[in-house]
């Protein structure tokens, strides 16, 4: 199996597909000739065409609207965002059009959005949101989120092929800090859980770059189990329940805002149905509901860290 | 602790009180050999006063040099059992090879006190964590399920979470070491039938019963040689004590308890001793509950003054007695002193039984299966739970009249039950 950064991994992911399925193009600011402001679709133009890779001009209602009806007539449309923060841009053809087109017209939208989200590179407060939160409380929208490069490939697919608008969240921060085996060839990954490290004394639950900050938090402490949700819409109840009743002690870690945030769903969820399993109080780490900062020191300060991390689980063992 | 020191160095360990009626004591068995570290509070040996087992807590730590009393001596409460070398360390040479000069002993005992020393801090800074009532009496929610799932007393576990709380951890520890079993509340009769004739071993060799074993069948053949023991039985409908301990959440036993008390009150001949010819009445009903340990064999736990309690008020005694039965915590006082007895092996859907009676007690209660059967009342066919009483009573101390009459005030006790 070859290596790859989570970078080249998405590319990898989104090139087999491409190769494998005509229906399957992509469209985005600066993302044919220039190869994307990541560069994750560097070269596909030359390999796949200007009809396949489109740059499209800098406005995001009309890249997601575009899709949505390139989709409904049988396109499977991959839009990219060149940040995550200028979805917003794109709110309403996603939530009002894409969201709610097979409600209300019994029409399938299977188009993917990638998101590039997350901080900690000192990209302000326009380059470095974490929206999926935003998403996950409107209904039709699937919504997963990788950690790992393998994830990141395998998500991807699973993206592309799922009948329904899924935005895939990659984490820029990911792109060229995390590598790992990735298996060639179209291996979906389900939208669902996994266990990124076992233990039974606390469960960390997490998603995206705070599964390698929770994994490195909680790397010399006893038992403490890492839960990766890879999903958040679906969110994989279940597997969140099966480690508050094996771990008892819950700690939740958001890069996202904490009011409402994705963890926070997962808060009420074990509070709901994981309360005669609990051990201890619901612990949340997040960033606070403040736009992310420039300077790098305080961008580092609002963000969740290791130590942070560390800290909110050694006081819940503790309990 | 009752333990004096004779010697600078030198910790005697004695046969402790265990109860106030107590004189004397028996060494089970030792825990610990000549020349072993013993920690202090660590089991040193086991003391046997009738049937209970009791564990004696090293009084200090240090080598244990001598052995007084071997295992199986019975003797009086204060004498020396063994003696306790406080001027040793762990790992350190048997202090028989070992006869140093005093400058290393001391050192030696300021390295003992030093490794001693944060166990103390320990200790004593954690009674004061659980008894401040700030968080400790606060259980989590999965220790609460756990608790119920397992019937556990929660007071009963130490907790190492902050502020002495009770946490999963503990409880998943407690339970482990099998402090409690996991089995259902399971209240038995004393009475055994003829014993089993043994599994055939793989081997030739049959186990020798155990103490317990061979205490019980001892007390067993005694009653049937001394009492002229027989059985009455009466059947009870039960449908109101069945509602309330339903309503209470209870086993039906305290409410039947409570049904029997007042029926003892009603006739004390029956809440009585006989020794020899000696025949003593007694006004409070200290009333005995059978208590099963599983395959270790049974034990009576003496609920004093039981006529002073509610049913609900039984039914904490009979849990909690229940509870340090299994565990073996139960002092010699509070297996003594019994008036009248009651037995409950009804769980398993028995309905008859002749207990044996408990020595020198005059009668034994059993209870057994609630069963639902169709009876008459008012010439109308009716689907009732029923129960049938047993009393198993001395024909030496009195006659089948007030046997009788005994179980028709206990019905009537039981069948018009509103709730006192």
């Amino acid at each position: 199996m070859p290596a790859m950064t989570y970078l080249q991994a998405i590319t990898d992911g989104l090139r087999s597909e491409m190769r494998a399925d005509e229906r399957v193009f992509c469209m985005g600011e600066d993302i044919g000739v220039f190869g994307g402001a990541f560069k994750v679709t560097d070269g596909f133009i030359d390999e796949f065409g200007p009809d396949r890779v489109m740059d499209t001009p800098l406005a995001e209602s009309g890249i997601v609207g575009t899709a949505v009806g390139a989709a409904v007539v049988g396109m499977r449309p991959v839009c990219e965002m060149q940040f995550s923060d200028f979805i917003s841009c794109g709110f309403d053809q996603l939530v009002n059009v894409a969201g709610k087109m097979h409600y209300r017209q019994g029409l399938a939208v299977p188009i993917t959005v990638r998101l590039p989200t997350g901080g900690g590179f000192s990209g302000g407060p326009f380059h470095s949101q974490n929206p999926e939160a935003w998403f996950m409380h409107s209904p039709g929208i699937k919504i997963v989120a990788p950690a790992t490069a393998e994830d990141a490939k395998g998500l991807l697919i699973s993206a592309i092929r799922d009948p329904n608008p899924v935005l895939f969240c990659e984490h820029k921060f990911l792109y060229r800090r995390v590598k790992g085996e990735v298996e060639e060839g179209a291996n979906p990954t389900p939208m669902r859980a996994r266990i990124a490290r076992d233990g039974d004394t606390l469960v960390v639950i997490t998603y995206g770059a705070m599964v390698h900050t929770a994994l490195e938090a909680t790397a010399e402490l006893e038992g403490v189990r890492v839960l990766d949700l890879r999903s958040l819409v679906p969110l994989d109840e279940e597997a969140i329940l099966e480690s508050v009743r094996a771990c008892s002690k819950v700690v939740i870690v958001d890069e996202a805002n904490e009011l409402c945030a994705a963890g926070a769903q997962v808060a009420a969820l074990v509070a709901e149905r994981g309360f005669e399993d609990l051990d201890g109080p619901v612990v949340r780490v997040a960033t606070p509901n403040v736009p992310i900062p420039f300077s790098p020191p305080l961008e580092q300060a609002v963000l969740p860290s290791v130590d942070r991390v560390k800290e909110a689980c050694v006081e819940l063992l503790e309990y | 602790m009752s333990s004096s020191s004779t010697d600078a160095t030198l910790v005697d360990v004695v046969m402790p009180q265990m109860g106030v009626s107590v004189a004397e004591g028996t060494v089970a068995e030792w825990a610990k050999e000549p020349g072993d570290w013993v920690d202090a509070d660590e089991t040193i040996c086991v003391i046997s006063t009738d049937k209970i087992d009791t564990d004696l807590p090293a009084p200090a730590s240090g080598r244990l040099t001598e052995i007084e009393i071997v295992a199986g001596e019975t003797v009086p409460v204060g004498t020396v059992l063994a003696r306790i070398d406080t001027g040793g360390k762990p790992g350190e040479a048997h202090a028989a090879e070992d006869v140093g000069p005093p400058e290393p002993r001391s050192e030696a005992a300021a390295a003992t006190k030093a490794s001693v020393q944060p166990e103390e801090k320990a200790s004593g800074v954690r009674p004061q964590a659980s008894g401040n009532g700030q968080g400790a009496k606060r259980f989590s929610p999965v220790v609460m399920r756990m608790a119920a799932e397992h019937d556990i007393d929660l007071s009963a576990i130490e907790g190492t979470g902050r502020g002495g709380r009770v946490t999963k951890k503990d409880v998943v520890a407690y339970l482990d070491e099998g402090g409690e079993a996991a089995a259902p509340l399971h209240i038995e009769s004393p009475y055994k039938p003829d014993e089993r004739e043994p599994e055939p071993a793989p081997g030739p060799a049959g186990d020798t019963l155990s103490r317990m074993r061979r205490s019980i069948g001892q007390h067993m053949k005694r009653s049937l040689e001394t009492a002229a023991t027989c059985t009455t039985w009466t059947e009870a409908d039960m449908f109101r004590i069945e509602a309330a301990r339903e309503r209470l959440s209870l086993t039906a036993l305290p409410l039947v308890a409570r049904c029997a008390i007042a029926a003892l009150r009603e006739h004390p001949q029956l809440n009585a001793w006989l020794e020899g010819e000696r025949y003593t009445r007694h006004d409070a009903v200290h009333l005995g509950i059978a208590v099963s340990l599983g395959d270790e064999g049974l034990i009576v736990p003496v609920i004093h003054d039981a006529h002073e309690l509610s049913a609900e008020g039984l039914a904490r005694r009979i849990k909690d007695l229940a509870r340090r039965a299994r565990a073996g915590e139960l002092t010699p006082d509070e297996v003594r002193g019994g008036t009248f007895t009651i037995t409950n092996p009804g769980q398993y859907g028995s309905i008859m039984a002749t207990p044996v009676i408990n020595q020198p007690q005059v009668a034994i209660l059993d209870l057994e299966a609630v069963v639902k059967r169709p009876v008459v009342i008012d010439d109308a066919i009716a689907i009732r739970p029923m129960t049938i009483f047993g009393l198993s009573w001395d024909h030496r101390a009195l006659d089948g009249v007030l046997a009788a009459q005994f179980l028709a005030s206990l019905r009537r006790h039981v069948e018009s039950w509103d709730g006192t």
